[in-house]
């Protein structure tokens, strides 16, 4: 559970604060994987990155006292000067793993990298960038992952992988992920909080949800 | 974790063609050159020091506030991406940048020393406690001031036009090729303000007794650098979280 308290966001704009969230009072479930649905713009990203704590609310608090991972998109932290061993070591040694030989080659086996695994990353295809990053958080142990579209990018037989290791994931932790493609959130998800208009309603049943999600988009179209 | 983004740093200049050595080499080479050329055009001696070792001592001064400024003022912009990890706070980088360029600086301060030493031209220290101490004052001042222009360039990304504007002429008001001692005395407070002139002046005091200390203080030096320390932090613990969202 990740308790939302009081949180007001707002982006500074040229025509004053843009807020995204006021006093926005939600318990977020994390006792299975839940999908982020919502509109572009709705704040899906923003309210991922408050979760993740890479950013903070103006106002408020948001409580958890699980261990979460970083929000996993694309590029996060990833220097791509760097080889994507020396990254694997420091993201290893910011998250204190414990033995970081260990993890190195647990990433290295499980992004399929190989020998360009000491190469730097910026030669990596995006493809192969997913991977990489997704078996970086794949191979600590927290108990909610965050994801953002970042495994849509592999191909079916990694992204098999992918989900038979969150589905064993699943067991011991819960899993946070926003994405815009429903085959994508059918295929990893069980539950969804949507958001509109800077409110969050959690639906239980997945379908159920993405129902409300797709005939209120409907609805507003007609309603134009 | 600072060690980690540490060594981060490091290993990012290291795949340069030259590798980290350049690091080193060119700040080196930058003033040796210029303290030679110095010495070419006139006198051996100021103030009873030589003149290789005075130019050497100013140019240090400057070299530790402008490249400190420049790297710790840009560090939380350049690390950027790292912030999505919640364990990366911008203080971190700043820290880091900060301790990255000592380490520079020190090892090129090694180099100039050793230079000095091979060429025969060694001296005894006079007070190296007070040199150590000024360096480290230096040190702390130029990250705060680094620290303030880091947050300001979150905010208003054209104050980076501003420091170099103000960046320049520093070469040639805080006594890196001049002493305090040639100028007037009328002319003093124009110049006194400036940290940096103590700095030096005091830096070469510490290296030789005879160049004496007129007209500056330590008490000066260390009053600005807590000053501009926890100005600098105070700034940074009110604005931190917006930073973030930038």
């Amino acid at each position: 559970m990740i308790k939302l308290e009081n949180v007001t966001k707002s982006y500074p704009s040229k025509m004053g604060p843009q807020y995204i969230f006021k006093n926005l009072n939600f318990d977020f479930p994390t006792e299975n994987n839940v999908a982020i649905l919502g509109k572009n713009g709705a704040g899906k990203s923003t309210l991922f990155r408050m979760l993740a704590k890479s950013e903070y609310p103006d106002k408020g608090r948001v409580l958890t006292n699980k261990a979460m991972s970083w929000p996993v998109a694309l590029q996060t932290g990833v220097h791509p000067q760097m080889t994507g061993r020396e990254n694997t070591r420091f993201i290893g040694r910011i998250n204190n793993v414990a033995s970081l030989p260990e993890y190195e080659e647990k990433v290295q086996a499980f992004a399929e990298l190989d020998n360009r695994f000491d190469l730097p990353v910026r030669t990596y295809s995006s493809g192969m960038r997913a991977k990489f990053v997704f078996a970086c958080c794949m191979n600590i142990d927290f108990d909610i992952y965050l994801i953002d579209e970042a495994t849509s990018v592999g191909d079916p037989l990694f992204r098999k992988k992918a989900r038979a290791s969150l589905k064993e994931k699943s067991e011991t932790a819960g899993v946070i992920m926003v994405s815009h493609e429903l085959d994508q959130i059918r295929e990893f998800c069980t539950s969804t909080v949507i958001i509109d208009d800077g409110k969050l309603s959690y639906y239980a049943d997945l379908e159920e949800g993405i129902d409300v999600y797709t005939q209120d988009a409907a609805n507003k179209k007609s309603l134009k | 974790m600072i060690f980690a983004l540490f060594l981060r740093e490091f290993q990012s200049k290291f795949n340069d063609k030259f590798g980290l050595s350049w690091a080193f080499i060119e700040p080196f080479i930058f003033i040796a050159a210029l303290s030679f050329i110095r010495g070419l055009i006139s006198g051996d001696d100021v103030h009873s020091i030589p003149l290789f070792i005075f130019m050497m001592i100013g140019l240090v001064g400057l070299q530790t506030l402008t490249t400190n400024l420049q790297s710790v003022s840009t560090s939380i912009r350049r690390n950027k991406p790292l912030y999505a990890f919640r364990q990366v706070q911008p203080l971190a980088a700043v820290v880091t940048a900060g301790f990255v360029e000592l380490s520079i600086k020190t090892g090129v301060i090694a180099l100039l020393a050793l230079s000095l030493y091979l060429l025969g031209d060694g001296f005894e220290i006079h007070d190296p406690l007070l040199l150590i101490t000024l360096y480290i004052l230096l040190w702390l001042f130029s990250v705060s001031i680094g620290l303030v222009f880091g947050i300001a360039l979150a905010f208003v990304p054209e104050v980076d036009k501003i420091k170099s504007m103000l960046t320049r002429p520093l070469m040639f008001i805080s006594c890196v090729f001049f002493s305090l001692q040639d100028l007037p005395e009328y002319l003093w407070p124009y110049f006194t303000w400036n940290p940096l002139v103590h700095f030096n002046e005091l830096a070469r005091y510490a290296c030789f007794e005879s160049y004496g200390h007129k007209g500056v203080s330590f008490s000066f030096v260390v009053e600005i650098t807590i000053v501009f320390l926890f100005l600098s932090l105070s700034l940074y613990h009110i604005t931190w979280k917006k930073v973030l969202s930038r």
